[in-house]
């Protein structure tokens, strides 16, 4: 079934984990792709892999990096950029009250301002293609804090505000724009915080997510609730944002 | 081939609105689906258009009516895999000129009824193995509607059920998710039209719908969301509201 037919999707942060495994589903359900990452060469790799339309290497905190990757994949397409999954995104665990500002700062620069420069330069494009869907990558980490996370749980809540905003405000150029929130999905990026976690807590981590969220999520699990919120089974969803947790924020303890 | 081949679901309520539609949209995806309503021949019609399945006559505020409405799916189709506790009323009144009688009507339903769905096909399903549940509440379940106190408390309660059921039920195999719809152009909305408008709207009350959320919503697209929760896309959400509002809520104003 190609339920993304007719789709030309740009994905930020492709190269490996959660963007990978989005580009992997959407050329699966019919969609042309675009990839990029800061990572020029990784991605190139998965670009290849994948029979995508193109890669490129794009800093989302970079306004003409931005601005370039957006006029790369309208190229690479012959036009017709119609989906946008602003996925590029960093972690960085430490107390909150000992992060560097440096390291503050480049939180705050990928993952807030890269989600914003993503629509600010993609919408010109969709509005040119008769309108379209952004899909941004939040975090459950983005509704409920989480320690050695402070800044990461900040960027990832301003997501979500700025899904809100732009939905409500693009909503007449028919553009829909939304934001999914996984858990801790089996992925580097989780794994990384593994060790730090369980030192500060003084608690297993993956007995703890277990209890939580039941396992790990996948990958693929994200892609897929990407995939349906790109659809256009999701026509009059806009605005919101999806969590996808396995109840980790249903509970209290 | 659909996502849900194979798969015995129960919807109450189904007799027409939102209900009728989500019955529908299984139905499309392969599922077999039991319509379920108070209304017995809304209920065979809507079955008798699916072309497979069967109609059941329940009262969704029933103990008896419920716990017979599973037992049918279960005789009658050899298991239980989605059940969508869908059925509600409204009854619009300020919440100090009406009667308790009027109030518990509402919660009877709206909410009884969906702790009932819960508390019978929750073992049914996760005697075969696990599966899905979805429960119908409302965006009046986030933020308050004047004239509808009652229905919104209950819609405020399901997704709290939710919760719990979800975290209850995880290691059943047994998901449970809320969809919380905005406004949908069904016959209930339409019906109490004018009781908004007497309140002394800034504008006629379609108007203000097409500011707050763009349009109407159809109860097909309901439909779509209903499908992905219920099926095998969607194995990493549970004890979640997804929001389905056009943006709604997006914006405070």
């Amino acid at each position: 079934m190609a339920e993304l037919e007719g789709k030309r999707a740009l994905i930020t942060g492709a190269a490996t984990g959660l963007g990978r495994a989005i580009a992997e589903l959407f050329v699966e359900r019919g969609a042309s792709v675009y990839l990029t990452d800061i990572n020029e060469e990784g991605v190139a790799e998965t670009a290849k892999e994948l029979g995508a339309a193109g890669s490129s290497r794009c800093d989302v905190a970079s306004a003409s990096d931005q601005e370039a990757q957006f006029a790369a994949a309208q190229e690479a397409f012959d036009g017709g950029l119609n989906l946008v999954v602003n996925n590029a995104g960093i972690e960085i665990a430490s107390i909150l009250v000992e992060q560097s500002e440096e390291d503050f700062d480049r939180m705050m620069d990928i993952n807030i301002k890269g989600v914003w420069l993503g629509m600010k330069y993609a919408t010109p494009h969709l509005i040119a293609n008769g309108g379209g869907t952004i899909v941004n990558m939040s975090s459950v980490a983005g509704v409920g804090g989480a320690p050695l996370l402070g800044s990461y749980c900040a960027s990832k809540a301003a997501v979500i505000q700025l899904t809100r905003v732009a939905a409500f405000e693009l909503r007449a150029h028919n553009i829909r724009i939304n934001a999914v929130c996984p858990a801790f999905i089996d992925t580097a990026m989780v794994d990384r915080l593994v060790a730090p976690v369980e030192a500060l807590t003084g608690l297993p981590f993956e007995d703890l997510t277990a209890m939580k969220q039941g396992r790990r999520g996948t990958p693929a699990e994200v892609a897929e609730m990407t995939a349906f919120l790109a659809s256009d089974d999701a026509s009059w969803t806009t605005g919101s944002h999806y969590v996808l947790d396995n109840a980790l924020t249903a509970g209290l303890l | 081939m659909g996502q849900l081949d194979n798969k015995v679901a129960i919807v109450t309520g189904a007799g027409q609105g939102i209900g009728k539609a989500c019955a529908e949209a299984l139905a499309a995806e392969g599922a077999i689906v039991v319509v379920s309503d108070i209304n017995g021949d809304a209920a065979a019609a809507v079955s008798s258009s699916l072309g497979s399945g069967s109609s059941f006559v329940a009262d969704a505020s029933s103990e008896a009516d419920v716990e017979a409405l599973v037992k049918h799916a279960v005789d009658t189709h050899g298991k239980l895999d989605i059940a969508v506790a869908n059925a509600g009323i409204a009854h619009a009144a300020p919440l100090v000129a009406q009667s308790l009688a009027d109030f518990r009507k509402v919660t009877a339903i709206n909410l009884d009824g969906v702790f009932l769905v819960t508390r019978f096909a929750g073992p049914a399903i996760a005697e075969g193995g696990g599966g899905t549940i979805v429960n119908i509440s409302s965006i009046t379940a986030q933020a308050a509607l004047p004239l509808t106190g009652s229905y919104a408390a209950a819609k405020a309660a399901v997704v709290s059920l939710t919760q719990t059921a979800a975290i209850e039920l995880r290691d059943a195999g047994v998901r449970v998710n809320a969809v919380c719809p905005g406004f949908i152009d069904t016959q209930l909305v339409q019906d109490r039209k004018a009781d908004f408008e007497a309140l002394g709207l800034p504008m006629p009350f379609d108007d203000l719908i097409a500011a707050k959320q763009g349009r109407y919503g159809t109860a097909e697209e309901v439909g779509k969301l209903v499908v992905f929760l219920a099926g095998p896309r969607s194995t990493f959400s549970s004890g979640t509201a997804y929001v389905l509002d056009g943006g709604a809520r997006a914006s405070v104003l």
